[in-house]
């Protein structure tokens, strides 16, 4: 093979001329982290809402839920990200859908429409694994509760849920894991995320193999700092003398 | 409203149906293989001899931690060049349903043996125990004893896999190879109907995807019916 | 006080209550034993509305159980309960376990729930607890803090469901005595226990219950001396031999 190997392309001045390559890199880890962030925002919220709603007794509500995480489950997320980006802007009522194409610049669209996208997808696996969190606490709890004279909603609120969401922290740390790594499907429509910028730093270098390195490493090292921060979060919220919380 | 014209999608069956069937010869192609060296994986990360150990481990966190999506690049960007030079064939083969097999194999089997150790690890220690005081070797007993029975327990979970991975086939889209995802978007692109196109290839994914984990499900319970509790 | 008239439950195909009735006035203790299965645990569990039931009537203090109308987190506020498995909230230290209900149920402010909780926890000996969590503490220890929880909210009666049967043998007396205690100031009390020789010393009545009804209704001496039916001879019979 004859290649080349030249580490020092990163610090050459880009194509574009106002950056190096290593800030072509970072500006796309900086999208990366921004959009996993927000997308794990919107996931917890609704999967929380929707895991709580597949445990209630009402069976319409529990229902809905079911249907909402068949649905996020069963389709690709590419796909998903594509319906999204490309078909929702067009049913929407027409004032939003014009507001959507036109008013907001391309990079907007793109990060919102792979936010929400992402969002949703991770809400119906957080919506999973909080219904698991629920379910395996013991029935006793919820009649504890009850018999106290809490409503049904103050039950969740002050018994069922504090100890579910701490016992669901590990299922949701590779959650939130894999929307980092779900990011990068994002860059199919365009957007300059960390994936997107590798293909850029292949095109304009001639580096292949040390764009794809480094880029992959960054991977590498956002799982790493994600595992150890939420082993950190595992620690605090550990109940004293609870099964496993020693 | 939208005025949706369904008119583009009969005439393009066939060459969705073509489509479909790249996604399921990868698919398939991915499990298999997945599956074989997975449990090699799996028994080399539980095998005594450390360098395996460490091997698998490395190869199985470094696959789980990275996106399939900077994977496939690999083997769309890079792969084909070296496979080129490495066998000389001529620059314009098309290797990229090739490539895009060996993405996904790879990358699959790092999540198969997670899910073939964990249940390699769930069999009881003592059988592994009686199947040494009768004689067997590690070998032997792994294979006649342990796995028949780990698998077993498994193959809910590896099924359930198979689902995500054949929706992960869509993602070679990236390459512009036509699976049935990317044979979808070239016909809505074409006439000027990707929302139609969109919204149906997203339900017959689903509806493919929604029946086959009914049926693992069905299954789940047919095998635990038997498992004496 | 607790007046059960004729109540029936079935859960599906399975009928789990039949015809039950009887009452208990205030002041009294009732101690409601049988073999596995004879819906004794789901008879206790009617009474504050935590299992539904098909027909029959339950009055607690003057309120109906089953009208869809009544307010039942306000009634369970009144009555007490303890459970077999203690269900003290694991996430939640003793002193807050035992306010949280105070405050947020009773709307009572957090010093006087607390100062509540700490004088109740002092009552049953285990003030020195007060902060620690449900999961460093014995079992004995756990179901007297809640009977202490139960306790604070001044409750009319209270509902005990087999109290120490997940007790090791050396932990039961510890809990039988808070309970007697209680039973000689004047509680009014619903217990499902084994524990005979609690009922020997402050039951006023046994029921007996076998496969969903209630078999036998008497003053303690009556029960302990004579029961007038087959399954309640050979059930005590069985038990007393330890």
């Amino acid at each position: 093979m004859n290649y080349q190997w030249n580490w020092g392309i990163f610090l050459s001045p880009a194509a574009s001329g106002d950056s190096t390559y290593l800030g072509w890199m970072l500006s796309g880890l900086q999208t990366t982290v921004l959009l996993s962030l927000s997308a794990w925002a919107i996931a917890l919220a609704l999967g929380s809402l929707m895991g709580v709603l597949r445990t209630v007794p009402n069976k319409w509500l529990s229902g809905i839920a079911s249907a909402y995480v068949e649905i996020f489950r069963n389709i690709p997320l590419l796909v998903q990200l594509f319906i999204w980006y490309f078909v929702l802007p067009e049913l929407l009522p027409a004032s939003l859908g014009d507001a959507f194409k036109q008013k907001l610049d391309p990079v907007t669209q793109q990060f919102v429409s792979a936010m929400v996208c992402l969002g949703f997808f991770t809400s119906a696996r957080v919506c999973e694994q909080v219904r698991s969190g629920i379910n395996s606490l013991p029935r006793g709890q919820k009649n504890a509760g009850l018999a106290l004279g809490f409503t049904l909603p103050q039950t969740y609120r002050h018994v069922l849920l504090p100890m579910a969401f701490r016992l669901v922290v590990p299922p949701l740390t590779s959650e939130f894991l894999n929307i980092f790594k779900n990011s990068a499907v994002c860059s199919t429509i365009g957007l300059l995320e960390l994936a997107a910028q590798g293909r850029q730093l292949v095109d304009y270098t001639a580096q292949p193999y040390e764009s794809f390195i480094a880029v992959t490493l960054l991977y590498v090292l956002i799982n790493v700092v994600v595992m150890t921060l939420m082993r950190h979060l595992e620690n605090k919220t550990r109940v004293p003398g609870y099964l496993g919380g020693k | 409203m939208y005025d949706f014209d369904w008119s583009s999608i009969p005439g393009a069956l066939p060459f969705l149906w073509d489509g479909m069937k790249i996604s399921l010869e990868i698919t398939v192609s991915a499990v298999i293989f997945g599956v074989v060296w997975g449990t090699l994986l799996a028994m080399m990360r539980l095998a005594p001899v450390k360098p395996l150990a460490w091997f698998a481990a490395g190869y199985v966190n470094v696959f789980r931690s990275i996106p399939l999506v900077m994977v496939l690049l690999w083997f769309f960007l890079i792969v084909p060049q070296l496979l080129r030079s490495f066998f000389n064939l001529d620059p314009n083969t098309d290797v990229r349903l090739t490539s895009a097999m060996i993405g996904f194999a790879l990358f699959e089997s790092a999540y198969y043996s997670e899910i073939i150790r964990a249940g390699i690890q769930s069999v009881p220690k003592g059988q592994v125990a009686a199947a040494s005081a009768l004689g067997m070797t590690y070998a032997q007993a792994m294979r006649l004893v342990v796995l028949p029975q780990a698998f077993r327990n498994m193959v809910p979970l590896l099924l359930t896999q198979a689902i995500v991975l054949f929706q992960d086939t869509s993602l070679v889209y990236m390459s512009a190879l036509a699976d049935f995802f990317g044979a979808a978007y070239k016909v809505g692109d074409r006439d000027g109907r990707l929302v139609e196109l969109l919204l149906f290839a997203g339900a017959v994914y689903f509806f493919i995807c929604f029946a086959a984990s009914q049926l693992v499900r069905r299954y789940q319970k047919k095998l635990n019916a038997h498992v004496a509790h | 006080m607790i007046s059960i008239d004729n109540v029936s439950k079935h859960y599906g195909n399975f009928q789990v209550l039949t015809d039950c009735t009887t009452q208990v006035k205030k002041g009294e203790v009732i101690v409601v034993c049988g073999p596995s299965g004879s819906g004794k645990s789901t008879l206790i569990k009617c009474v504050n509305g935590l299992e539904p039931f098909q027909s029959g009537n339950i009055i607690v203090d003057g309120i109906s159980v089953g009208d869809p109308k009544t307010n039942l987190s306000k009634l369970r506020s009144r009555v007490g309960m303890v459970f077999q498995h203690f269900e003290l909230f694991p996430h939640m230290s003793i002193t807050d376990n035992l306010s949280i209900a105070q405050e947020k149920v009773l709307g009572r402010n957090r010093d006087e729930a607390r100062g509540k909780g700490l004088k109740l926890l002092e009552r049953v000996g285990l003030k020195a607890h007060a902060d620690k969590f449900p999961g460093q503490l014995s079992g004995g220890q756990q179901q007297r803090v809640a009977i202490a929880r139960a306790l604070c909210m001044d409750p009319i009666c209270m509902l005990f469901d087999e109290p120490t049967s997940a007790l090791d043998p050396e932990m039961i007396n510890e809990v039988l005595d808070v309970m007697v205690e209680l039973a000689q100031e004047g509680m009014t009390m619903m217990c499902v226990t084994h524990e005979m020789g609690f009922a020997r010393k402050v039951a006023n009545r046994v029921i007996f219950m076998d496969k969903g009804q209630i078999v036998e209704d008497d003053s303690k001496d009556a029960f302990f001396g004579a029961p007038r039916s087959e399954r309640a001879r050979q059930f005590l019979a069985k038990i007393l031999q330890h």
